[in-house]
């Protein structure tokens, strides 16, 4: 198989960042059209190191380690934006994917890559943990987006500027919309993880790793549920919000979330701290 | 540039001429007694073409901003001449020649490339930019084409001058940004703001022209439902009526400002008539609700403040104009590089052009030389008989060769002098040096 490192995928990304940034000041479609193939070309480039990853650990990557989960995430984010630009290759949505997308391959850098066999007998629950996890965090990341979009968007038509210029944001209806749904698929998603992860914790009694309630990516993960939790009840309750309103809480809860997951991996990782999810002892 | 009328230019190798008057050099009040309104009109015009000028290809371009008139002949046939085709407009259309002569532009070959491809870029435009003249042209080419009137040149200019209009609005942003008040209102900012029209209330208060125009571009949009209030009934009833709305009195304001999305409001009110403690109160039952107010009044008939409102995205006259003057400012700076453009591709059609004219003295001159090489090489094998067949082929190929390299060097003279213009003396040379007589 193809040998990929990060440095190639992480590459190709910056490049289709830079071709993004250079049409703020050269418009033109073959710009966009370097952009894509860059983009493309660092998910391939992705997929073979996620693929290459799982051989080595002999695990699916969500489950191999915090640093393959993050860059599953990444790989989501990338998948996205690549279908949203091929439905409308105007939009400027890169400008702000594309820091997230650097963001997360470079944090997936500083938390643990050592692969864990813990509570390999329950790989269904940890499957089901990590994927419901991972997808509900894109959603979030792509309610987060998709908010600041929108608050973009809203600050240039409240200041009446042209919206001719070389960058091109959706409307805010659509936006809205999809960023209502977003949050409203994200917070059930989080929510079987959250369940998921509970259950696991109950099997991992007994095991030389037992998950405590001091164990600092639950308790961020706790809390950060807690306020998407809120989040979602609100939006269910309330019969019409004002669409900056729900960006400004979006951007605010779904932005806590992310720098608090990545956050705490990162910090436990680095201080050392044993981890049901990170530093776990390697179980053969 | 184009020659006046009766300055006496020849007419170039290309033999096309393109006869016309448009809103730059024309009043309207000759346009419209010159146009082709209708398809009998021009119909009947092609057959008198056909008629008068026989194996002549012409195209006729008729819209509310220019008449326009491309006929072309063979290379070696006798020229049109402007006076020729003025005359036809007026005898056609039955005005003096004396009226309308001295409104006349011409063209002839290169130049009348040069002008189409401008008019069709949009560069000859009134709104610089605007993308109907691609239609209209392209319109005007088809019917040509129905009427058997189109031949080799005119197919070559019109599907060439299609080529260089897709250039130009992919590699400059001369048709970006709106240049209207209402369609920069509507197209800009009304877009970007919602994703659909169709469930989306339209309340217009005052029935002034440019509520009109503005929702000229709304049902363009699919809104369905419209709500006219008017100090005048009379007035709203009729507006209404046009637009598939429902004219209500006036007290009704402002239960209708409560629910409506989009509020266009052109009243010749000389106070301001909703501010935001008004709109705050009315819109209390729907908190949250989008309102995008369009205030073409002028006084304004909302105050700054309402803008200022959450959810409430209040344009004035003077921000739309901004906008419009900073798309038509764009547009202009565009003006250079889609001439470029232009110029490009009509040199691209004229050496296109200059080719054919030179390939045939090329193609000839080739023939003879190898033909007059092959002779020599037949006579050369009889004498020597022993001459095995891979020692044939080598000596064959060495005098092609030969023949490539000789004839390389006044080949690309030709191509060269091509460039320019169709290389008369060169050609003319070249037949009398190696005897290529016609």
């Amino acid at each position: 198989m193809l040998k990929t490192s990060v440095v190639c995928f992480l590459a190709s990304y910056g490049c289709a960042f830079a071709c993004e940034l250079a049409q703020l000041k050269w418009r033109h479609a073959l710009g966009r059209m370097i952009a894509l193939l860059f983009a493309a070309a660092g998910l391939v480039a992705h997929t073979f190191f996620l693929l290459q990853r799982s051989r080595q650990a002999d695990l699916p990557p969500l489950l191999s380690s915090p640093q393959d989960w993050l860059l599953v995430l990444a790989f989501i984010v990338v998948l996205v934006y690549l279908f949203v630009s091929l439905a409308d290759g105007e939009l400027a949505t890169g400008l702000v994917v594309w820091p997230l997308v650097l963001a997360l391959v470079v944090a997936s850098q500083f938390v643990t890559s050592s692969s864990s066999h813990f509570l390999d007998s329950h790989r269904g629950w940890k499957m089901l943990h990590a994927s419901t996890l991972v997808l509900g965090t894109a959603g979030v990341l792509q309610g987060f987006v998709l908010s600041l979009l929108y608050l973009w968007q809203h600050r240039r038509l409240k200041h009446r500027q042209s919206t001719n210029s070389a960058v091109k944001l959706p409307n805010l209806e659509r936006t809205e919309r999809l960023n209502r749904w977003s949050i409203l698929v994200a917070v059930p998603l989080l929510t079987i993880g959250v369940a998921s992860g509970f259950g696991l914790s109950i099997f991992s009694k007994g095991t030389d790793l037992p998950m405590t309630w001091t164990d600092p990516v639950v308790i961020g993960g706790a809390v950060t549920w807690t306020l998407m939790g809120v989040l979602f009840i609100w939006l269910l309750t309330q019969k019409r919000t004002p669409g900056k309103q729900l960006a400004m809480l979006t951007a605010w809860s779904c932005g806590f979330l992310l720098v608090t997951l990545i956050g705490l991996q990162m910090l436990t990782s680095a201080v050392g701290i044993r981890s049901i999810h990170g530093n776990a002892p390697v179980q053969r | 540039m184009a020659m006046h009328l009766f300055s006496g230019k020849r007419i170039g190798f290309v033999n096309l001429l393109a006869l016309y008057c448009t809103h730059q050099t024309t009043p309207l009040a000759i346009r419209e007694r010159l146009a082709f309104a209708s398809r009998e009109k021009l119909d009947a015009a092609y057959s008198s073409l056909q008629e008068r000028f026989p194996d002549t290809e012409s195209v006729v371009l008729s819209t509310c901003n220019r008449v326009e008139l491309y006929v072309a002949r063979a290379s070696d046939a006798e020229p049109l001449t402007p006076p020729q085709l003025a005359q036809f407009l007026s005898e056609f259309h039955g005005v003096p020649l004396d009226e309308f002569v001295g409104e006349l532009r011409a063209a002839t070959g290169s130049e009348a490339v040069r002008h189409l491809f401008e008019v069709i870029s949009s560069l000859d435009s009134m709104v610089l930019g605007e993308p109907q003249i691609v239609n209209q042209v392209r319109e005007a080419y088809s019917v040509a084409e129905a009427q058997g009137s189109c031949g080799p040149i005119t197919h070559a200019l019109f599907q060439g001058a299609i080529q260089t209009s897709k250039r130009v609005r992919t590699e400059t942003r001369l048709a970006e940004g709106k240049v209207s008040i209402a369609s920069v209102a509507v197209g800009d900012f009304a877009k970007s703001i919602f994703d659909h029209f169709a469930d989306k209330l339209v309340l217009v208060i005052g029935a002034g022209e440019m509520a009109e125009e503005t929702l000229r571009y709304l049902k363009d949009e699919g809104v369905r439902e419209i709500v006219v209030v008017n100090r005048s009934p009379e007035r709203a009833q009729r507006l209404a009526l046009e637009w598939g709305g429902r004219a209500v009195p006036w007290s009704e304001l402002n239960k209708w400002l409560g629910v409506a999305d989009v509020i266009v409001s052109t009243t010749g009110s000389d106070q301001p008539i909703v501010d935001a403690e008004l709109f705050k109160k009315v819109r209390s039952a729907s908190p949250g609700r989008t309102a995008f107010i369009l205030d073409l009044g002028a006084p304004r008939d909302f105050t700054t403040s309402v803008g200022e409102l959450d959810s409430v995205f209040l344009y004035d006259i003077d921000s739309l104009r901004k906008t419009c003057e900073d798309n038509r400012k764009a547009r202009v700076r565009e003006i250079d590089k889609a001439r470029q453009v232009i110029i490009e591709e009509s040199s691209k059609f004229m050496a296109e052009f200059y080719r054919r004219a030179g390939g045939d003295v090329v193609s000839r001159l080739m023939q003879d030389w190898h033909g007059v090489s092959k002779d020599e090489l037949d006579r050369l094998f009889n004498k020597l008989p022993h001459l095995v067949e891979k020692d044939r082929e080598q000596i064959e190929r060495t005098v092609e060769r030969i023949v490539n390299k000789l004839l390389h060097p006044p080949l690309e003279a030709l191509k060269d002098e091509a460039r320019e213009g169709t290389p008369h003396g060169l050609i003319n040379a070249l037949k009398r040096l190696f005897g290529l007589h016609d």
